[in-house]
């Protein structure tokens, strides 16, 4: 929902005259939505303003923020970042990667999502909802 | 792989983008949640230069992440999905303090990171530095979290309108929007 949700406000921001960039790490979710600008990292979710505990790697990511901002010439510029999160790609086959999940483990996270779901239409619903 | 290919220095097929729209489809589906949820798309997407140098222009910083809230369960570093940490308001924050913001009620990759640096989700701190240099005019005088809704019309209609408010108070001529 997050890189949607950017996506919706970056596209709404443009349409009223204010410039944007996204930075993010899920290419497919955001390049499907449209947005003018978006500065993409191969990197694990969590972490689309560089890498943690890397001073450069964060200057780095948001100069090229910056950049994008400036120079992209049209609508859908998307640059991705040079930057790897790690020489060996193995990580990219975890994230909600059904084919590595045991059939107890499925039904363990649909119990889990459940409960969490609950708890969301809870807060979603309450009277003043926070933020 | 053929030898010959072997030569031209392709990376593994593997090292690509992960595809999240499949993934999440191909994921819930197994779970047992039948309708497939449908992304925002459209196919025209609009666009707005930059009114002047970025060394003048004012920088609004656009985050999911959320403020910690003691008491509402484990927000990290490390912590597992924890849908209590929601919010569902667009809320503001001022860019000359310092905030610890967490992200442990969204989707990010908890298998290979811990989010126990705000900076690589929330880089106000960055983006300060990037004012003291002269590389942007100034930031922002606040912040904005964006509430990140199932509901697209909720976005679309209630909460954006609301994010735009924020910046025209504040005099932004350009946002940038971390997604987690």
């Amino acid at each position: 929902m997050c890189h949607q949700t950017v996506s919706l406000a970056a596209r709404y921001l443009e349409e009223n005259g204010i410039a944007t960039v996204v930075m993010g790490c899920a290419k497919d979710i955001v390049e499907f939505c449209g947005v003018p600008r978006f500065l993409f990292s191969d990197f694990p979710l969590g972490n689309a303003a560089g890498r943690p505990k890397d001073s450069d790697s964060q200057a780095s990511t948001l100069e090229l923020a910056l950049r994008v901002l400036e120079v992209a010439p049209a609508p859908r510029t998307t640059v991705q970042s040079p930057l790897r999160w790690s020489e060996d790609p193995a990580w990219k086959l975890d994230y909600s990667n059904i084919d590595r999940l045991s059939a107890e483990e499925i039904q363990r996270r649909r119990e889990e999502f459940d409960r969490q779901k609950e708890i969301a239409k809870t807060i979603r619903e309450a009277p003043t909802a926070a933020g | 792989m053929t030898g010959q290919e072997q030569d031209l220095g392709f990376a593994p097929e593997d090292d690509a983008p992960i595809p999240y729209m499949h993934r999440i489809w191909e994921y819930y589906q197994t779970l047992g949640y039948g309708t497939p949820y449908r992304w925002a798309h459209y196919a025209e997407v609009p666009f707005q230069p930059l009114k002047k140098p970025l060394a003048q222009c004012r920088v609004a910083l656009i985050t999911t992440a959320a403020p910690h809230q003691p008491g509402k369960g484990d927000q990290g570093p490390g912590a597992p999905y924890n849908a209590a940490a929601k919010f569902y308001r667009v809320y503001s924050g001022d860019t000359a303090l310092d905030h610890d913001l967490r992200i442990s009620h969204v989707a990010i990759d908890r298998v290979h990171t811990t989010a126990e640096d705000s900076n690589t989700y929330f880089p106000l701190p960055q983006l300060q530095r990037c004012a003291a240099a002269g590389r942007i005019g100034a930031v922002a005088p606040h912040f904005y979290g964006m509430p990140t809704n199932r509901s697209q019309r909720t976005t679309i209609e209630r909460d954006c309108p609301k994010l735009l408010a924020h910046c025209r108070a504040d005099g932004a001529d350009a946002a940038i929007l971390v997604a987690n």
